[in-house]
């Protein structure tokens, strides 16, 4: 902690103290505190794209066309104009320098998607270490698509999805990867997780987690698919087996289309048995162990056979955390009251199930409330991912989840709803230090490090100093002097530098107007 | 052994008799080794390696959770069984 809050004693400071071990980080970003993006260009001229995010590092901002079939990446630079008066602090920007191409320059525009498809904007995946980018293409949804192949019912198809690695650096096209007739939740990630160079990919339709590995060379390859399998040579074996001894059709759809007659997929076996083993463990006497398994799993065992893999997340290199629901719906799976969901812990590489909650699991929600930061699952690469504040490493988010814990009248509900977020999406979080709650205070409601989009409010959004209870700077979207426009619904969204005092905070109208951007910055 | 100190009363006349180098870049000039532990407790094992954990502490307490469910339960009529072990048999009446 610094002693004073002048920018200059400051720097004189770091120059004689060493910050306390483990804390370099958090004391290089008091910084924040002094440069802050205090001055906004209201309006600006710019080019009619959905502006997606600034990639991690904050080499490139990703943008798509609105016709959804271009990909536009920028670098961010900074404004560069000279002021010959004698007092420059007074003066505003001129007029010339007020412009988008001040702040970002045009590295490339690449054409993803073709004349049927379109690129999902909600879709974007970031590899530090070789900064590729994964962007997600697909053709228009089907419901109601004949099931073949194992498809289960109920989930929509989509004709073709493709996955596309770019080298951001150039835009060139490395490699694809494509899904046919499935379905996968694409918008905001939620149907995959990137881990380090390892891709899941939730297939709904086949009920299948597909991981992938991204080669330094630039391409997917395929390592496993867990779902009717779970070990690479499960299907060799069954298919060399003297039940499917003499028949020469695809052995893949022969095995898929016998399922309800012969075995249940793989991971759902593994499930089944763990939840076996459980149950007969809680009871020593012999009667009893009868009696309980009774009640506890042969009256549920249907329920458990129809559950639903609808979400997955990494925890390490080996171990899935993955979200069964009772109904996929349209591929996102409600958790009603009456239909409950459970996750559960699979190891990859002895394709065990390790752990098994319902999603009102208290002990489960004692190991979220205390490692949330490990169930954030950041890769090993990107470090500065590892200070994005969560209610496990920051103590005003732990006060915050607190109050809301003893406010809320139904603890059971409450632990559901804080368990909803479980698994959680990749690559959500923007890792800027003005969302660090150390440092500022300001209203969740509005703004987040989440890339949600919000209710537009005509009131700025203030940044309040934690440790001088001072207002620091102000974030208003949407036009300078107010809407005129009362009526119509408006959404915002703010993209953070991850390490410059540079913001965009959009404003959009849901009737495909030109969005409404404003760039923040530190004058 | 010719002590610096003399001959003085000591409470192990071992202690300050192993001689190191007390400086590794110039491995003539000897001190005595100063630290001698009173017991072999704290000794590692010989073949001791020590690494690091690969599983994150979240990963470990799913395990753990895991081993704690599905560890046997004491049976209800083993509860009964005093614990102390050590009966004496009691003499039969025939005798």
């Amino acid at each position: 902690m610094f002693k004073s809050n002048n920018v200059a004693a400051r720097i004189f400071e770091r120059q004689i103290r060493t910050p306390a071990p483990g804390t370099s980080v958090h004391c290089a970003r008091q910084f924040y505190e002094n440069l802050v993006p205090s001055f906004t260009i209201y309006d600006v001229e710019c080019p009619d794209h959905s502006f997606r995010k600034f990639t991690d590092d904050g080499q490139y901002l990703i943008s798509f066309s609105r016709n959804h079939q271009d990909l536009i990446v920028y670098r961010p630079t900074w404004l560069s104009y000279s002021c010959k008066e004698e007092d420059c602090n007074g003066h505003e920007p001129p007029a010339k320098a007020k412009r988008f191409e001040s702040f970002f320059h045009q590295l490339y525009c690449v054409s993803l998607a073709a004349s049927n498809e379109f690129i999902c904007k909600d879709f974007f995946l970031y590899m530090e270490s070789n900064q590729f980018g994964i962007f997600a293409t697909s053709t228009a949804q089907i419901q109601d698509a004949p099931l073949m192949g194992g498809a289960i019912p109920g989930v929509p198809s989509i004709e073709k999805i493709t996955f596309h690695l770019l080298r951001l650096d150039d835009g060139v096209i490395l490699d694809e990867m494509v899904f046919h007739n499935d379905y996968v939740i694409l918008a905001y990630n939620m149907g995959v997780f990137l881990y380090d160079d390892l891709l899941a990919v939730v297939s709904l339709r086949y009920q299948t987690i597909h991981i992938l590995q991204i080669r330094d060379s630039g391409n997917f390859v395929n390592v496993r698919a867990i779902g009717a399998f779970c070990q690479e040579d499960d299907e060799l074996f069954l298919n060399s087996s003297s039940q499917f001894a003499g028949n020469h059709v695809d052995p893949v759809e022969n095995y898929q289309s016998n399922s309800d007659s012969s075995f249940l997929s793989g991971i759902k076996q593994r499930l089944l048995s763990f939840i076996f083993r459980v149950t007969w463990s809680e009871e020593s006497d012999k009667m009893q162990r009868v009696q309980n398994l009774k009640k506890k799993f042969y009256f549920h065992f249907q329920d458990y056979v129809d559950l639903m893999i609808s979400k997955v997340q990494f925890l390490d290199r080996h171990h899935l955390l993955i979200k069964f629901g009772g109904v996929v719906d349209g591929g996102l799976s409600r958790t009603a009251d009456h239909h409950p969901s459970f996750f559960a812990v699979y190891n990859m590489e002895t394709t065990e199930i390790v752990a098994f909650y319902q999603n009102a699991a208290d002990d489960l929600y004692h190991l979220f409330e205390q490692y949330c930061d490990h169930l954030h699952a950041t890769s090993r690469n990107s470090l500065h991912m590892n200070f994005v504040s969560s209610h496990s490493n920051n103590i005003h988010a732990q006060d915050q989840l607190k109050c809301m814990k003893n406010k809320a009248s139904n603890t059971s509900q409450f632990v559901k709803k804080m368990l909803s977020s479980l698994p959680f999406s990749c690559q959500s979080q923007s890792p800027s230090p003005y969302f660090d709650q150390s440092l500022f205070r300001f209203d969740e409601k509005l703004i987040s490090a989440g890339d949600r989009h919000r209710q537009l409010t005509d009131h700025p959004i203030k940044f309040i100093s934690r440790r001088r209870h001072i207002l620091k700077f102000k974030i208003k979207s949407g036009p300078e002097f107010g809407s005129t426009d009362g009526r119509s619904k408006k959404i915002s969204s703010f993209l953070f530098h991850p390490f410059l005092p540079l913001a965009l905070s959009i404003q959009q109208t849901l009737f495909l107007q030109p969005p409404v951007v404003n760039i923040h910055f530190r004058r | 052994m010719g002590s610096m100190l003399g001959n003085w009363p000591s409470f192990d006349p071992h202690n300050f008799s192993q001689l190191r180098p007390s400086n590794p870049s110039n491995p003539s000039k000897l001190a005595p080794a100063t630290y001698r532990p009173t017991h072999s407790r704290t000794i590692p094992p010989p073949d001791q390696v020590i690494t690091t954990e690969t599983k994150n502490i979240l990963i470990r307490n799913f395990y753990h959770h895991t081993e704690e469910k599905m560890r046997p339960k004491r049976a209800a009529s083993e509860n009964l069984i005093p614990e102390h072990g050590s009966k004496q048999p009691r003499p039969s009446p025939s005798h």
